[in-house]
């Protein structure tokens, strides 16, 4: 047998460039409809997930085992947890996926916050649907993306960034441990006992997490920090 | 009402009032005659230096400011600056070296509302000035493009900046302070009334958390992360 068998990878056609995946995160159940529409009926792009929440969204972005994403998330979502949660989750979990922020006329300093937090790129839904599905291939191909808002909002986002730093708030991981133990309803002794700490070092750590947040109660620094965006979690050291 | 304004726009029409703040004596020329060419403008005033253009303005009150960004002492951008901080609501059109153009992002932060090559033809400047008293924008799709790109990496930064501020403490960033000074780990143990060998320790953390290797490399990636101010302020 001196013919050589192909292997069954050279006898399926020209692998075509994989689709674009999309996730689309919105609180409004009309838009994701026409976006799934709109979107499904190119050939290059598919839906991978559709999600009205930023919880439901980041559930199904978990999923998700694949390469090429854009994650399009409405500025609009709120909740327990925001768009700008969201984004800076997806940021941390999924370093390699595209994200999108998307919203309708939204003004210079959310598009500074969504950047700031993760985001590649805004895209406004009042743009047409050609230039909307462009932004989405532009965001893929690692191009940073403002599409909708005029271009002399360049230097107020620009701006608005700088203030995004400035008004973000850091917790340390251990800060957010205790706080995440703290939102179950335990007392300063008993998140000790959780935590293998003293019930001292839990009280320090509870100050100093007020202070950071600003708030002077437990109930108010959960809020703050479940809330929205503005909250970093950092490794420890 | 001045003849200009009658050769203008007819009689109702107030010419546009141009001040021209160029150091080089040619190129003030070539926007003068362009200005001149044009009977819509009116040039209110010349300036060579920063300080001069900033008290023109505020005797001439002009509607355009053609404005060098390669001026000596007070450069462009600061003039730009200090005007938008005044609040003057003379429009500013950048008139930039070839190898300014990577100002364009620092320009679109300050407010100014164009932007052309010192190659720029008599057109293209009284064009420019006529689209941004009208309140269009000035600047090409290319210049766009990399101002985008540039706030992409400037939000990259901040977000990098914020993570690592989290991990360094208050007497690590003093300590990061001082070095950035020039003071030996000796000279900082001093100031600080701590031991050379804490300080040290200090300083390894400090690498760690940077990502760096060396002195000179933490100087840098804390200024870049904007965690020190190494810019001094400009005259």
């Amino acid at each position: 047998m001196a013919k050589r068998t192909r292997s069954p990878v050279e006898d399926q056609p020209p692998t075509p460039r994989r689709r674009l995946g999309v996730i689309l995160v919105d609180p409004l159940h009309v838009v994701r409809a026409g976006l799934a529409l709109l979107i499904d009926d190119r050939p290059d792009m598919e839906i991978l997930a559709e999600a009205g929440t930023a919880e439901e969204g980041l559930e199904a972005i978990r999923r998700i085992r694949r390469a090429r994403v854009v994650v399009l998330v409405g500025l609009g979502l709120s909740g327990d947890h925001d768009a700008y949660w969201l984004i800076r989750t997806i940021r941390e979990l999924f370093p390699s996926m595209a994200i999108l922020g998307c919203g309708a006329n939204a003004d210079a300093n959310a598009i500074s916050r969504a950047l700031f937090v993760g985001a590649d790129g805004y895209v406004d839904k009042n743009v047409d649907p050609v230039e909307f599905l462009q932004a989405l291939r532009r965001v893929d191909a690692g191009e940073m993306v403002l599409v909708g808002p005029p271009s002399e909002w360049v230097g107020a986002i620009a701006n608005g960034i700088d203030r995004s730093r400035e008004a973000d708030v850091v917790l340390t991981s251990r800060e957010r441990e205790v706080l995440i133990v703290a939102a179950e309803g335990l007392t300063a002794r008993e998140i000790a006992n959780r935590l293998g700490v003293r019930e001292r070092t839990v009280t320090t750590h509870l100050a100093r997490i007020y202070g950071k947040l600003g708030v002077r109660s437990r109930v108010a620094a959960i809020r703050a920090a479940a809330r929205s965006g503005f909250v970093t979690v950092a490794p420890h050291e | 009402m001045t003849p200009i304004a009658q050769i203008g726009g007819g009689l109702d029409q107030r010419p546009i009032r141009v001040l021209i703040v160029e150091d080089h004596p040619a190129l003030r020329g070539v926007v003068r005659s362009a200005c001149e060419s044009d009977p819509a403008l009116a040039v209110v005033g010349e300036a060579i230096t920063g300080h001069a253009a900033l008290d023109m303005c505020e005797t001439t009150d002009p509607d355009v400011v053609v404005l060098d960004l390669g001026l000596p002492g007070m450069g462009g951008t600061e003039v730009a600056r200090r005007l938008r901080q005044a609040g003057s609501r003379a429009k500013i059109l950048i008139i930039a070296g070839p190898t300014e153009d990577d100002r364009v992002f620092e320009c679109m932060r300050i407010g100014v509302d164009g932007y052309l090559g010192k190659s720029a033809g008599t057109e293209q400047i009284t064009g420019a000035i006529a689209t941004i008293t009208r309140g269009g924008r000035v600047f090409t799709p290319e210049q766009e493009a990399r101002a985008r790109d540039q706030l992409g990496a400037m939000a990259r930064r901040a977000r990098e900046a914020s993570r690592v501020a989290a991990l360094i403490t208050t007497r690590e960033r003093e300590i990061l302070e001082l070095i950035s000074f020039g003071l030996t780990m000796k000279q900082v143990a001093t100031r600080l009334g701590i031991s050379p060998r804490t300080v040290e320790t200090h300083i390894a953390k400090l690498y760690r958390k940077l990502g760096v290797g060396s002195r000179v490399q933490a100087i840098a990636r804390a200024a870049s992360l904007g965690l020190i101010d190494l810019e001094e302020p400009e005259r």
